[in-house]
């Protein structure tokens, strides 16, 4: 392990030699294989060749983790590929399934349509009063039915708590690509207020969702429908919809996130990362700021892509409830004083291993959770050059 | 009874119609559970006012209202436009809030707190006009009453059963501690007046909201 003088302007990282890297490694190797094989190797050579790209992938990006003593920016490689190759992914199933990126109103009555987390906070209250989940989606089977996405999100509030926004969620990694295309904010000041948003957003699409028995986030607001799929255009009420969320997601995700350098849907709007927020409670891992280490240098504060850290916060020695866990403050902290923690352990104990014990878990839901996607996002795109189309 | 029962049997559905415009007021307002309380009471005394003139209505027309398709879509348009235009009020102007320098015993500070009165008193009466659909089941049975007294008897006792749902509601007051609450109440009155501007707009418009 190696350590940087913080007056030198450089960080406090946690470098392993190459050969204790792969050692460390080693276990996320052998869980990844397991995982993303399922016991079986693929014969086919296309699916196989994929396969391999996918695990070197993964576990590249693990090894250079272990060995720089960085997170985020091996995290964000990961997490961004996810992200576009599950828009591939999934557009070419819907076009494979319906013809189209449009859902009709008879897939909406046969209750077809893939279930997304973002709804799950406004199925909660209709369930109780209604024993009725408020979605056209399917209990168990097809593709992306609703029981399988309660027992992920369930399954990573245990482990990740809202570490699912920087290491789970399928949607997140597009703002956070264009969070990080320019060198320098162009709008550096953004008023803390906003951060309530995202409980304001909750709240109203909860209350609505429970009055009219719809979920009003996915009619009305969802910006990522726009690169999943949508209803057809058939009424006046539709074209509106479809303004808004198009609208949204070109400022959410495309624009605010380029000016600010920082994830505005997830941390200024997204309703589910409000209430995931809450799983941070409950979660075992989070992040420290150890208050005798801190020299105050604010850098913290700068990067942080949530605005989860505040001056506030530093002083009280940890971001707040909304933070991701995505290593950027970690990252960059000069004198070590950021860093991952397991609750009920001391801060000033051995970082690594702390942080170690993090990675194995949230790497390892990324790998198992996106492998899939990303291996079917590759086959479509080799497809593509070969044969033309992506279906 | 009757109505006191049918009120208790779909309270949950009156409750939750009634929850986008209460909830973010009571958390926008930060106040404690006891000013809740008195906030609710002049949010009911509104939504009483609603019922009983419908009372008077449903029992003078005979229910031909609700089944009249266009003439509904006009009255619950009408109320959603009166209910956003509430909500984003508030959202976007500090209604009812004394200022701190001013006191509690000025003459600004009791003509704000009537103004907040009648604030809620507005909120409650275009929430009594919205034909949820335990309401409407309510405007059906009170059409059927012998008399007028009977009609609007039956819609205060509807009235009472549906309010019991709404008494957990000034428990919010308890979480007034939490210092953002109050921004996060007035932001999503203006989120869900933005919503209800719309399905008003479009109901009213007539032909367009499906």
């Amino acid at each position: 392990m190696t350590k940087e003088h913080p007056s030198q302007g450089k960080t406090v990282g946690v470098r392993q030699s190459p050969g204790k890297s792969f050692l460390l490694a080693l276990p996320m190797m052998l869980l990844t294989l397991m995982m993303m094989s399922g016991g079986k190797i693929p014969a086919d050579p296309q699916r196989l060749f994929v396969f391999a790209v996918t695990y070197l992938f993964f576990n590249l990006l693990f090894f250079l983790m272990i060995h720089t003593g960085k997170t985020d920016r091996y995290r964000a490689t990961a997490f961004i590929t996810y992200a576009l190759l599950f828009i591939v992914s999934f557009i070419s199933h819907m076009f494979e399934a319906r013809g189209s990126m449009s859902l009709s109103e008879e897939k909406i009555i046969l209750c077809e349509v893939p279930f997304c987390h973002l709804v799950i906070p406004m199925t909660l209250i209709p369930a109780a009063l209604t024993k009725t989940i408020i979605f056209p989606g399917m209990i168990t089977g097809g593709f992306a039915s609703i029981a399988s996405m309660f027992t992920i999100w369930i399954g990573a509030s245990l482990s990740l708590g809202r570490g699912w926004c920087s290491w789970g969620c399928f949607f997140g990694g597009l703002d956070d690509a264009f969070s990080r295309i320019l060198k320098k904010p162009l709008l550096r000041k953004i008023d803390p207020r906003w951060t309530y948003l995202p409980w304001a957003v909750l709240l109203a699409v909860v209350l609505t969702a429970a009055a009219f028995l719809s979920p009003t986030y996915c009619t009305w607001l969802c910006p990522f429908k726009t690169v999943t799929e949508f209803q057809a255009v058939t009424s006046f009420k539709i074209l509106v919809q479809t303004i808004i969320f198009v609208s949204l997601f070109i400022a959410l995700v495309i624009v605010l996130p380029l000016l600010t350098k920082r994830r505005t849907q997830c941390s200024l709007f997204c309703p589910f990362g409000a209430m995931q927020g809450l799983t941070n409670r409950i979660n075992v891992f989070d992040v420290r700021i150890d208050p005798h280490i801190c020299t105050n240098c604010k850098r913290c504060v700068k990067a942080c892509p949530t605005l989860s850290v505040t001056e506030e916060s530093v002083r009280a020695g940890r971001p707040l409830m909304s933070c991701m866990k995505c290593g950027t403050c970690v990252d960059v902290c000069p004198s070590g004083a950021a860093a991952f923690h397991v609750r009920g352990t001391p801060v000033e104990g051995n970082r690594n291993i702390k942080r170690l014990l993090f990675l194995y878990a949230a790497f390892l839901f990324l790998a198992i959770f996106s492998g899939g996607t990303i291996q079917d996002g590759l086959s479509r795109i080799i497809r593509l050059i070969t044969t033309g189309s992506m279906i | 009874m009757q109505g006191f029962f049918l009120g208790l049997s779909s309270g949950a559905v009156c409750a939750a119609y009634c929850a986008p415009v209460l909830i973010p007021y009571l958390l926008g307002e930060g106040r404690s559970v006891l000013q809740n309380f008195s906030a609710l009471l002049q949010f009911l005394m509104g939504r009483l006012l609603g019922y009983l003139s419908f009372a008077v209505f449903a029992w003078g027309i005979h229910t031909s209202l609700p089944q009249d398709i266009v003439h509904r879509n006009l009255l619950i348009g009408a109320a959603y436009v009166i209910l956003s235009g509430l909500l984003i009020f508030y959202s976007f102007f500090k209604a009812g809030r004394a200022c701190p320098s001013a006191g509690d015993q000025g003459i600004d500070h009791r003509l704000r707190e009537s103004r907040s009165s009648l604030f809620l008193l507005s909120m409650g009466l275009a929430t009594g006009l919205n034909l949820c659909p335990p309401f409407l089941l309510a405007v059906a049975t009170a059409a059927e009453q012998a008399s007028l007294l009977q009609s609007v008897l039956f819609f205060l006792t509807f009235f009472l059963g549906t309010s019991v749902f709404l008494i957990p509601a000034p428990f919010l007051g308890l979480l007034r501690g939490f210092s953002p609450l109050p921004v996060i109440g007035k932001m999503a009155a203006g989120l869900i007046g933005a919503y209800y501007l719309f399905i008003g707009a479009t109901m009213l418009a007539g032909g367009f909201y499906r």
